[in-house]
């Protein structure tokens, strides 16, 4: 049995950790100061890239990395903080937020430290009202005793933070959506690049971190990289030569829903197996694991046969899924996945936010032609049409056979692919919101295809057992192209 | 619908206390437009809902077109532009709550309150008579380690069942 590590959540629990004196009985602020004492901004920014930290708000993109992006003669330079969390199946953030937001500003201090940053804007979701209300409290706090304002502690460094409020749209998390938000507009995704870290909110170079990224700092500064790295696994990337150390070093906020006895957030190093994960969380509530997603509702879906691969940035990728902000759902034998993906598509039609023709239409494409299968009015005529492959001649062209098809299910795969092709991962859209919808459409309905086609033929929802509702691992496109990596170590 | 439209335009200003609270916003962005979200949620907390009035006075004060303000109103799902009850009570609907069954928590509120879903453009279909509540499905709220969740204005309610529900809306009437 896996142990939980509790380091971001240690003292989540400890009353009035809300507060600014009960925190500093818990080092609080201990790490800013000792930043500012025994590090010059530059060490701090190497620190960060030594000790790996990839973001922890979806795209798992190296922080350090992200930081040498910044240009350093253009100011003023911004910290947006990312508080909009709205990807399904993740909620880590809303604790922090609620019960130790003092960590949360420790963080920003450190981020802002070492990168001369003196404005942060903490974007936190219209919904998370609780949230908000502790944190401006903790800012106001801070202010009182000398951590935020003119003259920092004496160092001379002047720091703010402002809460800014969204009003309720999932595509604000976007990074560049959220740039937007925050300069008064409609969330609409810019082009990228410029990327944000060169010309982000008002114009100015913009470093955007999520809310657990941030909080992972103190941590770093305070107990050193060295510390920080045997955390996690770090992996090879043989693809170079020598090979490249790849880092996915720390804890990760796994929240874990769906059909497990004891949802909830649990800390644990990175690299565990969805197996493990399952058993942290009381074990798994009836009798059969169906389908776990690994990242948030946009994050492919793994089946039964994949469950024991390890949840880290590397290990999923290479998985054909992503660990995105670390949101597990958990599905059982009961659960029909045509069922599952209706209701996520109808999420993202909602949520589209129609800038690019692509996703704006075909976001509700993808929805009703599942909603078409769910109500069992899914075409139902299978078509018999020349089958299209390399022919004896050795050319493409008319094989001479003839195969079955389901039109509903090549026409669903189709719209998703033409919004995003999750093959050549290439898509037609500004922003990953597209990917983020053909990802689950496409992966759903490869993986599930039995259940897609018994849906159709039957005229109704049908939810098959396990194993007859899975692809087996031999037609599973992603199984069949899976690559477990291994520990930097071992090699 | 024009004399409508003729009774909503009374006019709007902030009360000396929510001026208060936008004169310390507005001071904490290099450009005034970026204010707009948080005086926006203000004014909805004075005014109920977004009149044309209120944006033609968002946009005097923030030196933007009013239509530029509207942009903004409509593209996000917590402005209303038009009356809600009392009581916003918005039902998650997402994947884990619906794994926690939710569908059973908003049929149970829909029967008890008698009252339809609210749809974004039609909030009036589902407030009910009285026009003391208003019952919309939202997506996901961030708690779905307590699903099904459901909030009422700025309150979350975790773990509910259709008892739970019965209680929670018994003491909103006591409040």
């Amino acid at each position: 049995m896996v142990e939980e590590r509790r380091i971001l959540y240690e003292h989540l629990d400890v009353p009035d950790i809300n507060t600014f004196d009960v925190f500093r009985q818990y080092d609080g602020y201990t790490r800013f100061e000792k930043a500012i004492a025994e590090y010059q901004p530059d060490d701090i920014a190497k620190m960060v890239m030594d000790s790996g930290l990839k973001g922890r708000g979806g795209a798992g993109f190296s922080t350090g990395l992200k930081w040498s992006f910044v240009p350093r003669d253009i100011k003023p330079c911004y910290l947006c903080c990312n508080a909009d969390e709205s990807e399904p199946g993740t909620f880590s953030n809303r604790y922090v937020l609620e019960k130790n937001p003092h960590l949360l500003i420790e963080g920003i201090l450190i981020c802002c430290y070492a990168m001369g940053i003196e404005t942060t804007y903490v974007y936190i979701r219209g919904e998370f009202t609780l949230g908000k209300r502790m944190l401006d409290a903790a800012i106001k706090e801070a202010y009182e005793k000398g951590y935020l304002g003119k003259d920092v502690r004496g160092t001379g460094l002047n720091i703010d933070i402002y809460t800014h409020p969204g009003a309720g749209a999932y595509i604000c998390g976007e990074e560049t959506g959220l740039i937007e938000s925050l300069e008064g507009k409609r969330g609409q995704p810019r082009n990228k690049p410029p990327f944000p870290a060169v010309e982000g909110v008002f114009s100015k170079p913009t470093v955007v971190q999520n809310v657990e990224t941030l909080c992972n700092l103190p941590f770093i500064v305070g107990n050193g990289v060295e510390w920080y790295t045997k955390m996690g696994p770090t992996y090879a990337d043989t693809r170079e030569d020598p090979p490249k150390a790849d880092p996915n070093t720390g804890t990760k906020l796994y929240c874990i829903s769906g059909d497990v006895n004891e949802p909830g957030v649990y800390e644990l190093e990175l690299g565990l197996t969805c197996t493990e994960l399952i058993e942290v969380a009381g074990g798994l509530r009836g009798e059969e694991v169906k389908a776990v997603i690994p990242g948030g509702s946009s994050a492919p879906i793994l089946t039964h046969y994949e469950l024991d691969t390890r949840l880290d940035f590397t290990s999923l990728t290479l998985a054909k899924s992503m660990l995105g902000s670390g949101g597990i759902i958990v599905m059982n034998e009961t659960r029909n996945i045509v069922d599952c993906l209706l209701n996520i598509m109808k999420f993202y039609a909602h949520e589209s936010c129609g800038q690019c023709t692509p996703c704006r239409w075909g976001t509700p494409w993808v929805r009703d032609i599942v909603q078409r299968i769910a109500d069992g009015e899914g075409r139902q005529d299978t078509i018999t049409r020349p089958k299209f492959g390399v022919t004896e001649s050795g050319r493409w062209g008319d094989t001479g056979e003839t195969e079955e098809i389901y039109e509903d299910l090549d026409l669903l795969e189709s719209v998703a692919n033409n919004i995003a092709n999750v093959d050549t991962m290439t898509w037609n859209t500004i922003c990953v919101f597209g990917i983020a919808v053909s990802w689950p459409a496409v992966s759903y309905m490869r993986k599930f295809r039995p259940e897609f086609e018994a849906a159709i033929r039957e005229g109704k929802l049908v939810t098959l057992p396990v194993a007859e509702a899975t692809v087996p691992p031999e037609e599973n496109y992603a199984y069949q192209q899976r690559f477990i990596p291994k520990e930097f170590a071992d090699l | 619908m024009s004399d409508e439209r003729i009774q909503i335009e009374t006019p709007f200003a902030f009360n000396e206390e929510n001026q208060r609270e936008f004169d310390e916003l507005i001071g904490r962005y290099p450009v005034k437009e970026a204010a707009m979200l948080p005086t926006l949620h203000l004014a909805q907390r004075q005014a109920g809902y977004i009149t044309p009035a209120v944006m033609k006075y968002v946009a005097k004060l923030l030196e933007v077109t009013v239509m530029k303000v509207k942009d903004v109103v409509t593209f996000y799902p917590m402005f209303f532009e038009e009356p809600v009850g009392e009581y916003v009570i918005r039902v998650c609907h997402t994947l884990p709550c619906a794994l926690r069954d939710c569908k059973v928590v908003l049929d149970h509120l829909k029967a008890k309150l008698e009252t339809d879903i609210a749809s974004e453009t039609n909030l009036a279909k589902g407030t009910t008579a009285d026009g003391k509540f208003t019952l919309m499905k939202v997506e996901c709220l961030a708690s779905c380690d307590v699903a099904p969740v459901i909030m009422i204005n700025d309150d979350l309610y975790k773990n509910l069942t259709p008892e739970k529900v019965d209680e929670i809306l018994d003491n909103l009437d006591n409040l």
